[in-house]
């Protein structure tokens, strides 16, 4: 009788320690998936950029060491990406492709230029620096004219800072309620406790003597709920990454260790500065306050 | 001469600025044995309180196993206890630990560090309460009298200096009370001072001391009639 009792006790303690840790799992879930979004949001407005490129039309007549002397000149600079060189040729031959017609049968003579296609890196994409790019390489006496969509730019500049801008915003209002959700659930699990800090401070012991067990418990709860709440984000990634390869999820290892990292660093800020609240909170109270 | 274990003198007690009672006179002497009597709501825990530190001692003097009342800090708190046996009538085990596990507790929280001494202090209290066999058990797989009986082993852990016992005889049947009453007797004689608040008369009756009564606001000596 007694033994089924308490095996029946064990039982609602040890469901009761599941539904703090399953909520734990949900928000650390969250907080996952959010970070997640940020970081790849950062490689994928970047990856956007990279596509940006600058054309450098050529003057006629260049020699080829003084063409291959300005590939390295533009090569050594702090925002080329890729380099791709096409000759008066090879021009003619995409526009004819582009067209659907020879031109130059009719023309006679090709009038396009031999160009180099500069792709740039995703931070030197803007309108301010692309102006500046600009007018530094038309200074060059071998190009002829450096040509950018500058309206393309401006726009792909303003979408990423309005996206970036609301996506900062939703984390933070994300982030906050998880704090929140977390902190209520490590209170009550605490508050569910305060007769029990009561009466451990009533045999002696010292606040701080009280708190730590709280705190570390609340840690270990914490950290379970990281595990799960990983465990579940790379599960979702690997689904995500065989349905949309493009998005290469778990190719940036870096990003996912950082998430994992954060997931549980959250998580454990998070317990332990809440338990730490909650502990003492109720350890400044005094016995008739507890009822109330 | 004896030493005062505690003294109050022109004490006025307060809770949430109301006063409780007023001009508290008197002092317990190392040794002695101590009733509190009084109606239900009379005063009588509000003292108690305010000698182990659950309310603070805003008017008067007095001095609790040497730890001066009014000039109190928080970070006292949890030495003057150690210096006092505190025994509840809701007995306060803790429910979510065996009675080793409790005594232990206690142990750890105030400073012990040997394991094998603190096993030997915990069968030791056990032994002087007769529950030397019930370490393993959870508090709520004890009656009420044994869990009272736990209360004042654990009371007696840290070798106090006074016993401080608000009714507890309370929750229990008159037989229990009267083994409890008996095993406060018997440690009382081993030299401990105890003060206990208490409206069982009939105890009172069977084990006579001095008593005090807390009525309208004031507390005053009883002298029993032969």
């Amino acid at each position: 009788m007694s033994k089924s009792f308490e095996k029946y006790q064990k039982r609602r303690l040890q469901a009761s320690y599941l539904s703090v840790v399953l909520s734990i799992t949900m928000v650390l879930l969250m907080v996952g998936f959010l970070g997640l979004t940020v970081l790849k949001y950062r490689n994928l407005s970047g990856y956007f950029k990279e596509k940006v490129s600058i054309t450098l039309y050529l003057k006629n007549n260049m020699s080829d060491k003084q063409q291959t002397e300005l590939k390295k000149f533009l090569a050594d600079k702090d925002y080329t990406n890729k380099i791709r060189f096409v000759s008066k040729k090879q021009a003619a031959e995409e526009f004819s492709k582009d067209i659907g017609e020879d031109f130059l049968s009719f023309l006679g003579d090709n009038p396009l230029k031999s160009y180099y296609e500069i792709r740039l890196k995703a931070d030197f994409v803007n309108p301010a620096q692309l102006v500046y790019i600009k007018k530094e390489l038309e200074k060059n006496d071998f190009i002829e004219e450096a040509a950018y969509d500058a309206p393309l730019v401006d726009l792909l500049t303003k979408n990423i800072k309005t996206i970036g801008f609301w996506l900062i915003v939703g984390a933070s209002v994300l982030a906050f309620i998880s704090v929140l959700l977390l902190n209520s659930s490590i209170r009550l699990s605490i508050y569910s406790k305060r007769f029990t800090i009561k009466t451990m401070q009533m045999v002696g012991a010292t606040k701080s003597f009280i708190r730590k067990p709280f705190i570390l418990g609340s840690v270990r709860l914490g950290l379970a709920g990281a595990f799960f709440a990983s465990a579940i984000l790379l599960g979702i990634c690997y689904k995500i990454n065989h349905k949309l390869p493009a998005l290469a999820l778990l190719e940036d290892v870096k990003v996912l260790a950082l998430v994992v990292g954060g997931i549980f660093a959250s998580a454990i800020i998070i317990t332990a500065a809440s338990a730490f609240m909650a502990t003492q909170r109720f350890l400044r109270l005094k016995t008739d306050q507890l009822y109330f | 001469m004896s030493q005062p274990v505690l003294y109050l003198k022109n004490a006025n007690i307060f809770q949430d600025n109301i006063l409780i009672l007023k001009n508290l006179d008197f002092e317990i002497n190392k040794g002695e044995f101590f009733y509190l009597i009084g109606k239900t709501g009379s005063g009588k825990s509000s003292l108690l309180k305010i000698l182990y530190g659950d309310l603070p001692l805003i008017d008067g003097v007095g001095e609790v196993v040497e730890y001066d009342l009014p000039s109190l800090k928080e970070k006292q708190i949890p030495f003057l206890r150690r210096k006092i046996g505190i025994v509840f009538q809701d007995f306060k085990l803790l429910n979510d630990r065996s009675i080793n596990d409790n005594l232990l507790f206690v142990l750890k929280a105030t400073g012990w560090k040997d394991k094998d001494k603190m096993h030997s202090k915990i069968n030791e209290v056990l032994t002087k309460v007769g529950l030397q066999d019930k370490g393993y058990k959870m508090p709520f797989q004890l009656s009420g009298g044994e869990q009272q009986r736990i209360a004042i082993a654990r009371a007696l852990l840290n070798d106090p200096e006074l016993i401080i016992a608000d009714e507890p005889t309370g929750n229990l049947d008159p037989k229990t009370s009267m083994e409890v009453m008996e095993l406060l007797n018997q440690i009382h004689k081993s030299g401990k001072t105890i003060l206990m608040a208490t409206h069982d008369y009939s105890l009172i009756l069977k084990y006579p001391q001095r008593t005090f009564k807390v009525e309208n606001g004031e507390v005053f000596e009883v002298v029993h009639q032969q």
